[in-house]
């Protein structure tokens, strides 16, 4: 589990420097992606490309993942995986997130 | 739903979740819709939900505002986008030329954090491109209005009543989405607060995009597990 530190109540992080922000990853497998560019769609963070008929994620710092997992439910074939949550440093550090999971009896 | 404590009810409990389970683990935001209208009975009938939501003191501290004219729905988001590309001009250091910006958007962050959180902070400069249309071109939109006068947390009702009526409508087959950037119209603009009669005691809480999703975006998906105290038989353990 986090602690907060007193000092991180007062620093703001960079928002483009990758060490401080790291946004959600989700992993496409390209074998499955069919192109039909929902997930593109319903991203609210623009973070997901259509290239080549492929969704694609964009790189750190443009992406911004929310990790909300909208790209993930909208795909028909099931090619989007989720794999890590945002982590955010200092003022915006997240604390007493465990893992990840899906709903569970 | 029949009520029954018996052995067998626990039992399928185990083996599945129940509908309003299923509604509320698979609904996700819809940002996509379709053109089509949503038909007026099923607005009302998500108002209702809303209307039956709990509150402190049974104060019902909420107004609800519906916009189905598309026209409207347009020219409140082009004000939210002229105010979003102002704000981009004023705090996002991320551009090439500009992280001189920084120092002066940190000292803005620390004041304004929850409004220059990260999230909203990387989705004002989108709004202001016109890669995030505000409200996603849903055909209907329920503004939610606090009555600032409520009992103890009048946002926390407002909340708890959209969440009725979000869930009402994703059982209808319908998709929403939650918008709290629509404030920089309906709470920072005089000329939109006059047009639509926001006053006193009425402040914004937040709206709801409403209409029929483009795909299935319903599903459930993998979430953060939260660290939870559990306090049981004098002792503590921490489950997550």
């Amino acid at each position: 589990m986090g602690r907060f530190g007193f000092f991180d109540r007062f620093r703001i992080p960079t928002y483009d420097d990758p060490e401080q922000m790291q946004f959600g990853i989700v992993e496409i497998d390209v074998g499955k992606c069919n192109g039909c560019s929902l997930c593109a769609g319903a991203c609210p963070a623009d973070a997901l490309v259509i290239v080549d008929k492929k969704a694609r994620m964009k790189n750190a710092p443009e992406n911004a993942c929310a990790f909300c997992g909208d790209c993930a439910a909208i795909c028909q074939t099931g090619a989007i995986s989720m794999k890590s949550p945002y982590r955010f440093t200092k003022f915006y550090k997240t604390i007493n997130r465990v893992g990840v999971s899906p709903p569970r009896l | 739903m029949k009520r029954n404590n018996g052995i067998e009810s626990s039992d399928s409990l185990k083996r599945e979740f129940t509908e309003t389970e299923k509604v509320i683990l698979s609904r996700r935001s819809v940002r996509q819709y379709k053109k089509e209208q949503v038909p007026e009975f099923m607005v009302r009938r998500i108002l209702e939900a809303g209307r039956f939501a709990p509150s402190a003191g049974n104060y019902q501290p909420w107004k609800f505002i519906v916009l189905r004219d598309p026209e409207l729905i347009k020219s409140l988001t082009e004000t939210v986008t002229a105010s979003c590309r102002m704000f981009r001009g004023m705090i996002d250091y991320r551009r090439k030329g500009y992280s001189w910006l920084r120092p002066m958007t940190k000292f803005m962050t620390r004041l304004m954090y929850r409004d220059l959180h990260p999230m909203p902070f990387t989705a004002i400069p989108l709004i202001a491109d016109g890669k995030l249309d505000l409200w996603h071109g849903a055909p209907t939109v329920i503004v939610i209005l606090k009555d600032v006068r409520g009992v103890s947390s009048p946002d926390l009702d407002c909340g708890i009543a959209g969440q009725n009526m979000v869930l009402a409508a994703h059982s209808m087959g319908l998709g929403t989405c939650w918008v709290g950037f629509a404030k920089l119209a309906l709470e920072k603009s005089m000329k939109w607060k006059k047009r639509l009669g926001i006053s006193y005691p009425y402040k914004f809480a937040s709206s709801l995009a409403i209409g029929w999703p483009r795909g299935n975006p319903d599903g459930m998906i993998p979430r953060q597990t939260h660290a939870v105290d559990w306090y049981e038989n004098g002792t503590l353990k921490i489950i997550s």
